[in-house]
């Protein structure tokens, strides 16, 4: 998904998730804070998703995986749940910057079609209140700014194209009265 | 991130595009017909009416060598029909003009090429530039109309309750869903694209795993000669 320099693409994968090691790795303890230890099986660690998916997925010659994948807290269900109640009331951006890619990458993990559903209606109904703000002039000054404040990466690419057609309409409009 | 533009037209575009639909002009001085690479351009003849394309419209009239007629769409009891329109039917923009009939084996026509902008268009619909048109015509040829005011604040009423209803028309999107814009002019659409273009494009990076899934469950079906309802008419593609 997305091309080899699509730096929003990038911070996803640099996004922590919860791993449990099913396996004693030696001398891997520095991970978890333990620098010279051994990693024990079942400790819990957050690495990197680009890492936890690599170690998940690979499959060793005789055992299963080295390390399971959990969901990440952005994605876990009481933030599900707040989203059903109230998407507009949920602070997505200090969840995770990029929620919305963050959850796109994990339903490519796991089966959950529930939380397509909560990430689909949570993503149209902000996208309304996104527009209105894109369109009133006031912008971030007015009641708002809580809201615009708590927008992930993606929504705020989709206020800015909103805002900027906005702009470039009325800006032909000014022109137009100067010739 | 290649190109500094987004995708589509920016509106100087859209009203360089709008100025080539026919105004009805009255002239005021005597003009030879010129040849254009669009047409003959008939001779003005003072008091005659004459269609024009708007972009010679607006020069002349800026040379005070002609008046404009406003279309009948754009006097203020045309406008108050629609916007009554609009707020009535919240669902669904208010009709583009009528196509005329046609002989069955004559080629159809459609808005650029048909005067929906002459005195004699049609008075109870918005044609496709009608923001543009409006606007232009209102900035030069202000004169021109009875009560320009008036105008002015109902194009502006109009355009704020249809970009509205373009907003709203997200919330029943889904990824393989549509909204309905019949009616929708060409200035609107530009300034719309950028946003229901992105909360499409959100839509489907979200529920991308879904439809991959459902492709894997598709090519298997067809793998296994279970082919569902949905592949036969694939099949028959493939076949030809």
């Amino acid at each position: 998904m997305g091309s080899y320099y699509d730096v929003d693409a990038i911070l996803t994968d640099a996004q922590k998730v919860p791993c449990t090691f099913e396996l004693t790795v030696p001398g891997l303890g520095f991970v978890e804070g333990n620098m010279s230890g051994d990693m024990k099986q079942g400790s819990k660690v957050e690495l990197p998703l680009w890492l936890g998916e690599m170690l998940a997925l690979s499959q060793s010659l005789n055992t299963s995986s080295l390390v399971t994948l959990d969901p990440p807290a952005a994605l876990a269900p009481r933030v599900l749940n707040a989203l059903k109640a109230d998407p507009r009331t949920v602070d997505l951006r200090a969840l995770a910057p990029h929620f919305y890619n963050l959850g796109a990458r994990i339903l490519e993990l796991f089966e959950e079609e529930e939380m397509i559903e909560v990430l689909s209606e949570t993503f149209k109904a902000r996208a309304s209140v996104i527009a209105d703000q894109a369109h009133n002039p006031r912008g971030a000054l007015g009641e708002g700014a809580d809201f615009m404040r708590g927008l992930d990466e993606n929504e705020r690419q989709l206020f800015r194209a909103a805002h900027d057609s906005a702009k470039a309409v009325r800006t032909w409009m000014t022109d137009l009265k100067k010739k | 991130m290649a190109l500094p533009l987004p995708p589509g037209l920016t509106p100087p575009e859209v009203a360089f595009l709008c100025e080539m639909e026919l105004v009805t002009v009255v002239p005021r001085q005597r003009l030879e017909g010129l040849a254009l690479l669009g047409g003959q351009l008939p001779p003005l003849n003072p008091p005659h009416r004459t269609p024009l394309p708007l972009w010679l419209a607006l020069l002349l009239k800026r040379q005070r060598r002609a008046n404009i007629v406003p279309p009948p769409w754009l006097s203020p009891y045309s406008l108050e029909a629609i916007l009554d329109h609009e707020i009535k039917h919240e669902d669904g923009f208010s009709p583009p003009p009528r196509l005329p009939h046609l002989p069955s084996n004559s080629l159809p026509f459609s808005p650029p090429f048909l005067p929906s902008s002459t005195a004699d268009a049609a008075a109870d619909a918005l044609p496709y530039h009608w923001l543009e048109l409006g606007e232009m015509l209102l900035e030069a040829a202000a004169d021109d109309f009875e009560d320009p005011d008036n105008v002015r604040k109902l194009l502006r009423d109009l355009r704020e309750v249809r970009m509205a209803k373009l907003r709203k028309g997200v919330e029943v999107l889904h990824a393989g869903g549509a909204i309905k814009m019949n009616g929708v002019g060409g200035m609107e659409v530009g300034e719309g694209r950028a946003f229901v273009g992105g909360v499409i494009d959100g839509l489907r990076k979200i529920a991308a795993s879904r439809e991959q899934q459902r492709k894997d469950r598709d090519r298997e079906e067809r793998e296994n000669g279970y082919p569902g309802t949905a592949e036969d008419s694939d099949d028959d593609m493939d076949m030809q």
